[in-house]
């Protein structure tokens, strides 16, 4: 028989501490739950699809030491040789790297000369091999061909006039799915550009920002502003990193060359997001284990403390069940206590997160999926405790001390 | 009652083992009132404690209201001293967080009786013991001999067929322990059978029957007053 009445008399007689407990498991709560709705954000915008092969692209850069150096050659050459080598899968020169921080963007209209309402994207001056280059997945038209690529310089003022787009700003620009053969226009100025080909996905270099996914590709050459993109047959990244590094620097060593994986720029980019997650992940073991050592503290200390009162209610008849089962539901009634005060304060404490740091909104099912665990754990907890509480004698109760 | 043959209870320990009941044979008749005394360490407590089921003895034999008790378990123990055995204790072992109603219950709830029931057992017995205004008291604001007479009520509730007390004057003033001594005598007068454990001479004399424990075994059986009509009989 439940001992509900007796329990809660016992407990009133012994408020401070359980209530301490109880806001314990609710402060918890309310931390956890919130802590938990962050590490799904980040894991998620960390996990989602980049539209790109990150696991088999190498990337490339040099600082040519020759003041005359003629880097258009160069790129030529460089190009050749590398798609040549074995293990590569194909290779673009771009003035940008998809997902390492460091890109260009710009408003484009659908309109000539306008000035305001401008859907802002990222762009990209690419060769004909970008779509395959960069494992990207052409939905629609067509990539450029090797006569549209423009050699572009310092000086030069040749402006693109076809580009291929990402899903995302073909729907963004033209809801009606009538962007491939339309023009955009960049910067408010009457140049049309022709959009032939639509990509699925591309997140651009800042896939945190609000124009992540939003991407036009012209087909350029920069001198300026250049990175090979290298992707290599799976399995061969890190092969061919190595071997493109060793014939880049054969072909010329009047250059400097640096190098690094898609992924490694990926997780710099990430790693405020990776430590988040972290930290938060720690953060939630820390408080769940801290708390799991309360219940198992306060339970210890109360069995300990009535070790005659068990032996005195085992004398009148209580079986070890009902002596485990009084010290686990005297523990449910303090966690229920302090989950339902931990509900409402991981509601007020999201409320604030949300207002104040633009965290994502707490939902009640993430709340009570944490109440129930917690729950779990503050019971799991109690039972060793419980268990070893009804070992106490019956004879306890005629023994003096 | 009680039927004890050749009970033995050792104590073990990595160097020692100690023998606290050695070959002890008694018999309680029903409606009995018999005192046990004897010195420190002889026994008694343990005797006590074999009687009321709290320990299980080494060996021997012991029937409980003609029931071998010496194998059951220790549920089916549980339920036996629940149902049958009634507990006074000296230093009256009321649970300090409960009022006066809730520790008479405390046993109740463990026979599975309903809240009807219980209330009804509970308001007659503190009726008994002359407490009933005092029944949300807790037991820290009553005197030693009110929460003996709580505990008395406590062990009186279960209608229990056989009433252990051990040391029941033991914490008391004598006024409070003969006015305990008269509530044993008046409850084993409706035919409860009491075996009652102290140190005291003059309330062992009081009972039926006296029975002297010396190092783990009966010594000495006095009879102190007159057989009862079911020893009779």
């Amino acid at each position: 028989m439940l001992e509900l009445r007796p329990i809660l008399s016992a407990l009133w007689r012994h408020k401070i501490s359980a209530l301490l407990i109880a806001l314990q498991l609710g402060l918890t709560l309310a931390i956890v739950s919130n802590a938990l709705v962050v590490i799904d954000e980040r894991t998620e915008r960390i996990s989602r699809p980049t539209g790109v092969a990150v696991e088999d692209i190498n990337t490339f850069g040099y600082l040519a030491i020759p003041k005359d150096y003629d880097k258009f050659e160069a790129f030529r050459l460089d190009l050749d040789m590398i798609r040549a080598l074995p293990g590569v899968a194909s290779a673009t020169i771009s003035n940008h790297v998809p997902l390492s921080g460091s890109g260009s963007s710009s408003g484009f209209y659908t309109e000539p000369n306008m000035e305001v309402g401008a859907t802002a994207a990222n762009f990209y001056t690419v060769d004909e091999h970008f779509i395959e280059a960069l494992g990207m997945n052409l939905v629609a038209g067509r990539g450029f061909s090797p006569e549209e690529i423009m050699q572009v310089g310092a000086t030069s003022s040749e402006r693109p006039t076809v580009a291929v787009v990402t899903q995302r700003l073909a729907d963004e620009m033209f809801p009606q799915g009538n962007a491939l053969g339309n023009a955009i226009f960049r910067g408010g100025d009457d140049h049309p550009i022709e959009i032939v080909g639509i990509v699925e996905r591309n997140l651009g270099p800042w896939p945190n920002s609000p124009i992540a996914g939003r991407g036009v590709f012209y087909p350029a050459i920069m001198d300026q502003w250049f990175t090979y993109i290298v992707r290599a047959e799976p399995g061969q990244r890190d092969a061919v990193l190595k071997l493109v590094e060793e014939k880049l620097a054969e072909r010329d060593p009047n250059r400097v060359i640096n190098s690094d994986t898609l992924e490694e720029q990926k997780d710099q980019y990430y790693a405020g997001d990776n430590t988040m997650v972290k930290v938060l992940t720690a953060v939630v073991i820390l408080l769940t284990f801290i708390v799991a050592l309360g219940v198992v503290g306060l339970t210890v200390f109360w069995i300990t403390q009535r070790q005659k009162q068990i032996g005195v209610r085992r004398a009148l008849g209580a079986t070890r069940t009902a002596i485990s089962r009084y010290f686990l539901l005297e523990n449910l009634i303090i966690a229920t206590t302090g989950i339902l005060l931990g509900f409402a304060a991981a509601q007020i404490f999201n409320g604030f997160l949300v207002s104040e740091f633009n965290q994502p909104a707490l939902p009640l099912t993430v709340t009570l999926a944490c109440a129930l665990a917690l729950l779990g754990v503050s019971l799991a907890a109690a039972l060793l405790p419980a268990l070893r509480a009804a070992n106490i004698s019956p004879a306890t109760a005629t023994r003096s001390v | 009652m009680l039927k004890m043959h050749n009970i033995r209870k050792s104590y073990r320990t990595d160097t020692i083992e100690t023998h606290a009941l050695r070959d002890f044979s008694l018999e309680v008749n029903e409606g009995e009132f018999v005192s046990v005394t004897g010195p420190s360490g002889s026994g008694k407590t343990t005797f006590l404690n074999i009687a009321g089921l709290l320990e299980t003895p080494t060996g021997g034999q012991y029937l409980l209201d003609g029931e071998d008790v010496s194998s059951l378990n220790d549920n089916q123990r549980s339920r036996l001293r629940n149902e049958k055995i009634g507990f006074i204790f000296q230093g009256f072992n009321l649970i300090p967080d409960l009022n006066l109603f809730d520790n008479i219950d405390v046993p109740l709830r463990y026979r599975g009786f309903n809240a009807k029931e219980r209330k009804k057992r509970i308001e007659k017995v503190l009726e008994q013991v002359g407490l009933s205004a005092r029944a949300r008291h807790l037991p820290a604001q009553l005197s030693g001999g009110q929460q003996q007479r709580v505990a008395i009520a406590r062990a009186l509730a279960g209608e229990p067929r056989f009433l252990l007390a051990d040391e029941p004057t033991g914490n008391l003033d004598s006024l409070m322990a003969r006015q305990v001594m008269e509530l044993l005598e008046f409850i084993n007068e409706w035919g409860t059978t009491i075996v009652m454990v102290t140190h005291d001479p003059d309330l062992a004399r009081r009972a039926h029957r006296n029975i002297q424990v010396v190092d783990g075994q009966v010594s000495d059986l006095q009879r102190t007053a007159a057989p009862t009509a079911v020893e009779i009989a």
